[in-house]
């Protein structure tokens, strides 16, 4: 209880507070804009939230992005475009309520259902987090080596149909991330030290690749590049009449549906790499073939709109669990901001609790309020939102664009960091054009570190014995579930190539 | 294991191709862009190791991308409208190069004109190139600018490089455009 005292009295700083509700408001509206969402703002300002006290940094940023999965339903329902790839199904199962005239409806069990997602996953954020890192503790470099390749065999198996460009992308990732000086032989990896020297340069990565051009470069400026570079006008608003509140009470009319999906959510969000599109997608098959409404799924059905929204909303603050309690990042966002920790010299994992406890328990309060500051601005604006939502693409990239070069300058007043951030925005858009995965070079940058010093560390250990990561326990389980995961994947590949001729 | 189809093939070819290339390139200099190690050192510790192995998973994946995307063009050859259609895309890479080459302008005159006048001028130039060129969009390419002067200058304090004509104003002035322009 004092533990969670703590984290109330740290939400009681007039700052944190400011600052959750300009995340809440600031993350619903860029997940309103088709072509902005979570992503986007959350890797511009990432450098801008490296001067605050962490609680606020990292404050801002879930603000954004929980703020950004209620905000995708917007246009989703009213504009019958899906701002991300999560709204889709809210699009498809709102389209025939807005052409009955019940569009305030499909709002209602949208925010009510993302309500409910939210509050339930921080709630098994605050249960979770401090066991998982309780058994943390007994993990040693195989455990945590182990963990790190199983979540990345997880990205790769999470990106269905797309599972080649995945390994590709991850593979890069990787590879970006053992470039700079090695510590073991003080020694320097892909820098091009000669290259450079030719140009009258320094070589720019000796430290490595920076994380915050690079993310600014694959998610911001290939976006703003894509939305530049693309023509349509803007889909008309449907109009709304009447107060949110009346149909709040709708979805417990499906308690199955609407617990049910919210604990997948918070499952897929614990589970990296799966992503919540993956869980939505599989969680709306199972509702419908369950339900006993479920001839009424694509024609306009309450519960479509529930699973897609409540999945959706549980997956943020679920995916702080394995990153707060392992220092494990499951996804893009989290792993933008594994960075804030880094640079505040806040380390998470097992130690997290015993350190600063009072980041902890902060987190918590801010992410559980975060969820009503969030509805309630929803509930007086979203009108507003929606038309806020039809900004014209073009003028949008020229924003993010421009924005860009405040973030990547701002992370290290460093103009080479700039050149490393177009290399990256071009690299996006290209894999953008041809819908391949950017989110495995982000994780692969991000966990190479991990993966690479544990391994060293357990072989080294082990004296260079490899059947060190089958004999210690936990690691022995690890690998057998990758096996597993590898060998019905190649089962189903082959599966569909025999039914396929 | 079932890939997506992704846009024209002949386009998804040669970009898988480009691809190989590069990271067989990356693989091949792996011997001189990392010190092999002391021949008596523990395996384990050896710096070409790790992106040895990163860069042969790469290797692998593209060839396979290459190798199927060839493999289908071979079974159905490529149509003439794919023919014509992939010409057309691949001029439409230009245009990504078009605005990451006034990114480029606008980076060189920050510290030539200021933040501020080089942002109006950039927002100003990007709107009026992609079409937007009403007085109204005119307008809220310089209403943008202000805000964004007014969030991460003022607001966040975000400093930006001062051009060399900001000395000939009073200190007071030249302090002023410093901090905010």
């Amino acid at each position: 209880m004092e533990f969670l005292w703590i984290g109330l009295q740290q939400l009681a700083d007039p700052m944190v507070f400011l600052t959750m509700v300009v995340g809440a408001i600031l993350g619903v509206i860029v997940g309103a804009i088709p072509g902005a969402g979570a992503a986007v703002a959350i890797s511009i300002l990432l450098p801008s939230t490296f001067s605050m006290d962490p609680l606020n940094g990292m404050t801002l940023l879930l603000g954004i992005y929980c703020g950004a999965a209620y905000g995708s339903a917007i246009p989703a329902v009213l504009i019958n475009t899906p701002g991300s790839p999560v709204a889709v199904l809210t699009a498809l199962e709102a389209k025939p309520f807005v052409d009955r005239g019940e569009a305030r409806r499909a709002m209602s069990l949208a925010y009510s259902s993302s309500f409910v997602g939210g509050i339930l996953a921080v709630l098994a954020l605050m249960l979770l987090t401090k066991p998982l890192a309780q058994v943390a503790k007994n993990f040693g470099s195989a455990e945590f080596a182990m963990l790190a390749l199983a979540c990345l065999v997880l990205v790769i198996i999470g990106n269905g149909g797309r599972r080649m460009p995945a390994l590709a992308a991850l593979a890069f990732g990787l590879f970006l991330a053992t470039v700079g000086i090695d510590t073991a032989y003080s020694t320097q990896r892909f820098t091009f030290p000669g290259l450079f020297e030719w140009f009258g340069l320094r070589t720019p990565f000796l430290q490595g690749i920076p994380l915050v051009p690079m993310v600014i470069g694959l998610f911001a400026m290939s976006e703003a590049l894509v939305q530049l570079t693309s023509r349509g006008a803007p889909a008309p608003v449907a109009q709304l009449k009447g107060r949110f509140f009346d149909g709040f009470a709708e979805i417990f009319k499906y308690p199955r549906t609407l617990f049910g999906s919210s604990a997948v959510g918070i499952g897929i969000g614990i589970m990296p790499g799966v992503g919540e599109f993956l869980a939505q997608q599989v969680n709306y098959v199972w509702t419908r073939k369950l339900s006993p409404e479920g001839h009424l799924f694509g024609k306009g059905a309450p519960e479509g709109i529930i699973v897609s929204e409540a999945t959706n909303n549980a997956v943020p603050p679920a995916a702080l669990i394995p990153m707060l309690a392992l220092g494990i990042p499951g996804e893009e966002l989290t792993a933008m901001m594994l960075a804030v920790f880094l640079v505040h010299n806040v380390i998470p994992g097992p130690d997290l609790f015993l350190n600063r406890p009072e980041f902890v328990a902060g987190l918590y309060w801010t992410l559980f309020f975060m969820n009503f500051v969030i509805i309630g601005f929803l509930l007086v604006a979203t009108n507003w939102i929606a038309r806020a939502a039809q900004v014209n693409k073009r003028f949008l990239g020229v924003l993010i664009l421009t924005l860009s070069l405040i973030g990547t300058y701002a992370s290290g007043y460093n103009f080479s960091d700039v050149f490393i951030a177009i290399f990256f925005a071009l690299l996006g858009y290209v894999l953008r054009r041809h819908h391949w995965p950017l989110t495995p070079i982000l994780l692969g940058l991000v966990m190479g570190p991990i993966l690479e010093g544990r391994f060293r560390q357990a072989v080294g250990g082990a004296g260079g014995d490899l059947t060190i990561f089958l004999t210690r326990p936990i690691s022995a389980i690890l690998v057998a579930f990758m096996a597993i995961l590898i060998l019905g994947s190649l089962r189903g590949w082959l599966r569909t190539r025999k039914a396929h001729g | 294991m079932t890939e997506e189809p992704s846009g024209n093939r002949i386009e998804s070819a040669v970009i898988a191709v480009a691809f190989f290339a590069v990271s067989a390139t990356l693989l091949a200099l792996i011997g001189t862009a990392t010190r092999a190690g002391r021949a008596d050192a523990d395996w384990w510790t050896r710096p070409a190791l790790a992106p040895g192995i990163f860069l042969a998973v790469l290797v692998l994946a593209n060839l396979v991308t290459v190798w199927g995307a060839l493999a289908d063009l071979r079974r159905a050859p490529p149509t003439a409208v794919e023919r014509t259609e992939s010409l057309a895309l691949f001029l439409g890479w230009l245009k990504p190069l078009e605005f990451i080459a006034y990114f480029l302008t606008y980076l060189w005159f920050i510290p030539q004109i200021g933040y501020f006048p080089a942002t109006l001028a950039f927002v100003l130039l990007l709107l009026w190139r992609t079409g937007l060129r009403s007085r109204g969009w005119m307008l809220a390419g310089l209403a943008s600018t202000l805000a964004l002067v007014g969030i991460f200058r003022i607001g966040l304090g975000v400093w930006m490089p001062a051009p060399a004509f900001y000395d000939l104003f009073p200190e007071g002035v030249r302090m002023s455009l410093i901090r905010w322009f």
